[in-house]
């Protein structure tokens, strides 16, 4: 893959209100973001600080005036036609009526092919990806049948297949009970080791965003504003023992004081038990 | 006995039991009460009748099946052809719904007379009045499913530059069928009617015809019989339609059930 010194992710001044009563709900007053190229940035914050809005502004999933988003050198929308994004929400959003192999083909469908320099056709690039997040045994399956992290695995390697450059992950863990989740972020820990593609990762757990980053952001709510920035000086790679290292704790620690949250009841809330 | 034996005997036996209990009854009831033939006929009264000409009721239920049929495709395509544009523009369902609901309240018994002074006394007017009567129940059910796309799917392919007929062909369509078949459920019952009744008006044929004549003739044991006849062609409609719909959504949550 060829080295681009374009940022991944250049976000200035976005202004975001949802539409409503009472003028609208301000989910971002003039955020900015900067995401180098294979950077992997997580932005942890409490419900409503604009921290989705935020990444679907990078998918160009949403209007950015005023503001300006840039994507790997271009706009979001060229970003998406040239089919270097990738997405991975809370929900899997599989189709029900594919088998787990066709679910991980449909970004190759959609842009016509498997990625350059792979060997093989759309079929072999799924089955290599099923393959490569463990699920090599359940590929004929169709998502009904599988559990909730299977299900959000599948979402991954279909995130991936396309070997896109930028990867978006919408507190992609979410919904999942914690064994789980320490299992899926060590696959994708592995899975961005080997593609190096840049990762801008929104989650309510500081755990998680300290175990996976290079650079935590904190945001606040209402309007959405970052508070700090966090940068994470862990060896790479890195395993779950990682979080054993006193350095860990410290930046956990840091960042839970950013987001103003020393008492037990707020703690929780960013669903991270202490 | 194998599993899928015993599945049978575990849902086919009541209903099958049931009906059988009942019919017994009411043979029982209409001997020992000795009810008039020509006010309630007992079972094997319209056996009787039903045996005497089947091909008469078999001529007139492939009538009548045609006409049902023919309407229930016409209705539910156009009406899904036209669920696809109301789909994907919300002033255009603003526009066409009104128009909708008004083809929906007009009675089939009104309209019917009418189709007959256009079209003439062949096949066309009875199908169109089967159209009529399932085009809104496709209509309704198709907007519904063509926009109940999971929204991170559809986040999803939009990332990837999806066209609009991608996603069509893709996620809406996929999506809509469980509506569709919701719709088909409803219709397929409703073509036969609208069938019927404008048999009814013009009949040339069709178990409509035969129930006119029948009940001309205060002959209700015919009359009854060809009442089964519809109600046979509902039901096995209905479950050839089960059928399709287990095959095809096998991944949707309505078919864990059964």
């Amino acid at each position: 893959m060829p080295v681009t010194t374009a940022p991944a992710l250049v976000v200035r001044g976005l202004v975001h209100r949802y539409e409503g009563e009472a003028g609208g709900l301000l989910a971002l007053d003039g955020a900015e973001l900067r995401l180098a190229a294979g950077e992997f940035v997580s932005i942890v914050g409490p419900s409503g600080c604009g921290k989705s809005t935020l990444l679907r502004a990078g998918a160009g999933l949403i209007a950015t005036s005023p503001g300006t988003v840039e994507v790997l050198g271009g706009t979001a929308s060229q970003a998406c036609a040239a089919h270097v994004l990738g997405l991975v929400s809370q929900d899997p959003g599989l189709l029900p009526w594919r088998t787990v192999e066709a679910n991980v083909a449909l970004p190759l469908e959609l842009t016509g092919g498997p990625p350059r320099g792979t060997l093989g056709g759309i079929a072999e690039a799924a089955r290599a990806l099923v393959q490569r997040v463990g699920l090599e045994r359940f590929a004929a399956a169709y998502p009904h049948q599988l559990s909730g992290g299977m299900r959000q695995r599948v979402a991954l390697a279909r995130a991936l297949v396309h070997r896109p450059r930028l990867l978006l992950m919408d507190e992609p863990f979410g919904a999942l009970d914690e064994l789980s989740r320490e299992e899926l972020c060590l696959e994708l820990l592995s899975l961005w080791e080997q593609q190096r593609a840049s990762v801008l990762f929104v989650t309510h757990s500081i755990r998680e965003a300290v175990l996976l980053s290079d650079r935590v952001l904190v945001m606040s709510a209402s309007p959405g504003h970052m508070v700090d920035e966090v940068p994470i000086d862990l060896p790479r790679p890195r395993t779950l023992a990682a979080q054993e290292a006193p350095s860990f704790a410290a930046y956990v620690h840091r960042i839970r004081a950013a987001l103003g949250a020393p008492s037990t009841s707020t703690a929780h809330s960013t669903g991270d038990p202490a | 006995m194998s599993s899928r034996a015993a599945r049978w005997v575990r849902v086919g036996l009541p209903p099958v039991l049931a009906a059988f209990i009942a019919i017994v009854a009411w043979e029982a009831w209409v001997a020992v009460r000795e009810v008039p033939a020509y006010l309630v006929p007992a079972p094997s009264a319209i056996v009787r009748a039903f045996t005497a000409d089947p091909a008469r009721y078999a001529l007139a239920a492939r009538t009548s099946m045609v006409e049902a049929l023919g309407g229930l495709l016409l209705g539910s395509g156009a009406a899904f052809v036209l669920a696809v544009a109301m789909a994907h523009s919300r002033p255009l369902e603003r526009a066409l719904y009104p128009l909708a609901l008004l083809v929906k309240v007009t009675p089939v018994v009104a309209v019917a007379p009418l189709f007959i002074i256009w079209f003439g006394f062949g096949t066309l007017p009875k199908m169109l009045v089967a159209a009529l009567i399932t085009f809104f129940p496709m209509l309704v059910n198709a907007v519904t499913g063509l926009r109940s796309v999971d929204p991170a799917a559809h986040d999803f392919m939009r990332t990837l530059h999806a066209t609009p007929l991608q996603v069509f062909r893709m996620l809406r369509l996929p999506a809509s069928l469980p509506y569709v078949f919701a719709a088909l459920r409803i219709s397929v019952p409703l073509c036969i009617i609208g069938a019927v009744v404008a048999e009814w008006m013009a009949g040339d044929g069709g178990i409509g015809q035969v129930i006119l004549i029948a009940n001309g003739d205060l002959d209700t044991a015919a009359l009854f019989a060809a009442v089964v006849v519809l109600a046979s062609m509902a039901i096995g409609l209905t479950a050839l339609l089960a059928l399709l719909e287990r095959r095809l959504l096998f991944w949707h949550e309505s078919s864990e059930r059964v």
